[in-house]
């Protein structure tokens, strides 16, 4: 019943996005799937989120300081944003440059990390390194407010290199030694204060500050350096200026950005050991990369118009991360258009699947894929779903409802309200064997002989048990 | 913003700060609105985080922070409150505090011991959804902004409907004051403007429109008058406090000017690990740092007002500016 097209913007919007229902497919298939691609890499339209309104109800996620006020305050925005790609791409870096409130213990440095990330995450490889290396939740996360001229800190410039540009084994002990010398100084406004106020998680006297970078003259070791295989008095520019021209550098962010967007890699760590998936795929991004003097942009628009991302063999390839799981379905439901009291239980519910927005496990980031399921989260995943797909008070899903009525029109039959339910929620694929399950409940549920217009009120209550029965499909976990 | 703090000293001058960020007790979390009551006594409603049930609570306490304890708790039972949102003191001392996602008014007396409640979901006439802000007139009838509803409602205190009015001009108000003169002034959220109601619900005046100039407000939150007619309003979204004259000329603008609060002090005194490096810290950068844009300047300039929610006046002309991402009173005297 869906199209090829309505497949492939479905598709795109799953993964550039959190997915989307029929209407907006359908919108997006008259305006073509190039042009979909180009609007959702459009960030010039003024930011959609309406601040005030979450601040008035909210003041926790207007001052964010504590990592539920900043992961409610991101999740509203991860809802309510028009342009989903903008917000989404500050969940591709977030997993990335993964900074954690478990050590920054303030989260207006983390949210503002994620605005840079929203704002420059398609931008240049260079400026959104300059960027993060000059983040002051970065510069308290990974202890470049201690890297001083004459007793440097590595841990910045480490994960700059292995986890952040380009990966073990591109580098020697003595670049990150380099490295580091290059960003001393690089440090935060008031840092003995931020730094003890980290420390303390301390919310006195008035609550947190927000911080901000500061460049310390004084402390930054303005000495020749050499920088693999470069020679000169580098400072921290420089030194990024060095790592985006880097092979290495093309090769990881390209694998990076294969891994969110097209299909599931091993974790980092095993990169060095197990190739790429679809080395010619990383090899075309790579391309793009130093083509386009390393726009972000440019290999993003690459990658959604490439052959190895519209392939039918992409779909639903990919294990939805909690986040993504939670933001879909909230989207799909339109209850965050007001104020509600229920806002931080969703945030919450991210957790309990075991992604904890802000609060990354470890400079590492999160592992993907498949690591996302185990038995407490699969749970968690599938009762979730199931819950709020079946929720008929939630406006999304009774006009979900109210849409599959319509289009089984005066003659129906079990197979038509599978196939329509799953059209409805985003263009859903189902195997052979699930679709039969799904028709022989409906059967089973008696929907096909409901009169519509004499019991209505009983047929959309039991197309919403249907509804409920899809959320613990498994390619609903799936994107 | 200078010019407009030294055309300010000449009706006001910043007096002090009261408060301290606590999640219990002696001090506030997200504080949202205060009563200075007839007796001076202050009661002071920390909103907290939504789902932070031990937080939420009133504060009792005096201008020389004087402590006398808490009261109200979260919950849906007698006394207890979900999204307190406004609170205000009837002509007996009774205090009335509404709930936002309960849909209802607590009432207790002036010591917080519980009364009861009243109040009921809905649109139809004395239904409310969201009740925000909350005023008494001098019959002890009360006037309710039902912000979702886009309404002011009026009731006798103990919760009988008598009038609604606004309907089709408000825009999810939130503050509402009756003036010396009689008159109902609205903070008129959603629109960027002060609105001036007759008792019986003619609109009289509208005062503001959208932006960040003088006279201009964004998200207006809260709104008193004094006994000359100055219109105090707490211009929420550009982070300041804007004065009026009667007919709505722009007087000056308070930008905030907030000093270590003896609870405060108290905290500095005891942690030294704190105090030295504070000691040694620059909380005022340059304001040019911020593009312009006033949550982030308060976010960083610490005596700058955050989220002023709520403006009071008390017998004497003093200003009380209720800060919820700051979680103190800046107290400012009437010169």
């Amino acid at each position: 019943m869906t199209t090829k097209d309505e497949a492939l913007i479905g598709h795109l919007l799953r993964r550039a996005g959190f997915g989307a229902g029929k209407m907006d497919i359908d919108r997006f298939v008259k305006l073509g799937y190039e042009q979909t691609v180009d609007w959702l890499l459009d960030f010039n339209e003024e930011d959609d989120v309406n601040d005030a309104l979450v601040r008035r109800y909210h003041p926790d996620k207007s001052v964010t300081h504590d990592n539920a006020g900043a992961g409610g305050y991101w999740l509203y925005r991860l809802v309510t944003a028009k342009n989903p790609l903008r917000e989404k791409i500050g969940l591709f870096w977030h997993t990335i440059f993964a900074t954690g409130y478990s050590k920054v213990t303030n989260g207006k440095p983390l949210t503002d990390q994620v605005k840079m990330f929203r704002d420059h995450g398609t931008e240049k490889l260079d400026q959104l390194l300059l960027k993060l290396s000059q983040d002051p939740a970065m510069i308290i996360w990974l202890d470049n407010v201690d890297n001083h001229n004459g007793a440097i800190n590595e841990n910045y410039g480490r994960e700059l290199l292995e986890l952040f540009s380009m990966g073990v084994g591109n580098y020697t002990e003595a670049d990150i030694k380099e490295c580091s010398r290059a960003f001393t100084g690089w440090t935060v406004a008031n840092s003995d204060y931020i730094k003890q106020l980290a420390v303390r998680n301390s919310i006195w006297p008035y609550g947190k500050l927000a911080w901000r970078y500061e460049f310390d003259a004084n402390d930054h070791d303005s000495g020749a350096k050499t920088f693999l295989g470069e020679t000169g008095n580098f400072n921290g520019q420089d030194i990024i200026e060095i790592i985006c021209k880097q092979p290495a550098t093309a090769r990881f962010i390209a694998r990076h950005l294969y891994h969110f967007f097209v299909s599931d890699e091993p974790p980092v760590p095993q990169w060095l050991y197990i190739p790429p998936q679809d080395p010619d795929a990383i090899e075309q991004l790579e391309k793009v990369y130093f083509d386009s003097g390393y726009d972000l942009r440019a290999v993003l628009r690459a990658l959604f118009l490439s052959d190895f991302f519209m392939s039918e063999g992409a779909y639903f390839k990919k294990i939805k991360s909690p986040a993504e799981l939670v933001v879909g379905l909230l989207r799909l439901t339109e209850e965050f258009d007001g104020p509600m009291f229920e806002f931080s239980d969703r945030n919450s519910q991210i957790t309990f699947m075991g992604q904890q927005l802000m609060n990354p496990p470890s400079v590492e980031g999160w592992h993907q894929g498949v690591e996302w399921i185990e038995t407490g989260s699969l749970t968690e995943r599938v009762n979730f779903s199931s819950q709020i797909l079946g929720d008929i008070s939630k406006p999304g899903i009774h006009k979900v409802v109210n849409k599959v009525i319509q289009n089984c029109g005066e003659k129906y039959s079990s197979t038509d309200f599978v196939d329509y339910c799953l059209m409805e929620i985003g263009a859903l694929e189902a195997s052979e064997r699930i679709r039969e399950i799904l028709v022989d409940f409906v059967k089973d549920s008696g929907l096909e002989e409901i009169n519509m217009s004499e019991d209505r009120d009983l047929a959309e209550h039991k197309i919403a048990d249907l509804l409920r029965v899809l959320g613990s499909m498994p390619e609903f976990q799936k994107c | 913003m200078n010019d407009h703090s030294a055309s300010a000293s000449k009706i006001l001058a910043y007096s002090h700060t009261i408060g301290l960020c606590v999640m219990e007790g002696r001090g506030f979390m997200f504080p949202v609105d205060t009563l200075i009551s007839n007796t001076g006594r202050m009661h002071t409603i920390s909103r907290a985080y939504t789902p932070a049930d031990s937080q939420k609570r009133v504060t009792l306490y005096d201008i020389n922070s004087e402590f006398y304890g808490i009261y109200g708790r979260f919950g849906e039972g007698i006394g207890e409150f979900k999204w307190p949102s406004a609170i205000a003191e009837d002509q007996q001392g009774n205090v009335y505090i509404t709930d936002e996602t309960l849909n209802r008014i607590n009432i207790y007396t002036e010591n917080g011991d519980p009364v009861g409640h009243w109040g009921t979901s809905g649109n139809s006439d004395g239904e409310m959804d969201g009740p925000a802000g909350i005023s008494f007139d001098f019959n002890n009838d009360l006037y309710v902004t039902d912000h979702l509803n886009g309404r002011v409602q009026k009731y006798t205190k103990d919760g009988d409907y008598l009038l609604t009015f606004g309907e089709g001009d408000l825009n999810l108000p939130w503050g509402v004051h009756v003036s010396p003169n009689g008159s109902i002034y609205v903070a008129d959220w959603g629109n960027h403007r002060i609105v001036r109601y007759s008792a019986d619900g003619s609109i009289l005046a509208c005062y503001g429109s959208h932006g960040g100039g003088d006279g201009q407000f964004k998200n207006p939150s809260s709104v008193a008058v004094d006994t000359d007619g100055n219109i105090y309003v707490a211009d929420w979204g550009n982070e300041r406090v804007q004065i009026l004259d009667s007919t709505g000329n722009f007087i000056c603008s308070l930008r905030g000017e907030a000093t270590i609060s003896l609870w405060g002090q108290e905290f500095l005194d005891a942690n030294y690990e704190e105090a030295e490096p504070r000691s040694r810290s620059n909380l005022e950068p340059d304001v040019s740092l911020f593009n312009g844009n006033p949550h982030e300047e308060s976010a960083h300039i610490e005596k700058f007002f955050w989220g002023p929610t709520s403006v009071k006046l008390d017998n004497s002309g003093r200003l009380y500016v209720t800060e919820s991402n700051r979680h103190r009173i800046q107290v400012y005297c009437k010169l």
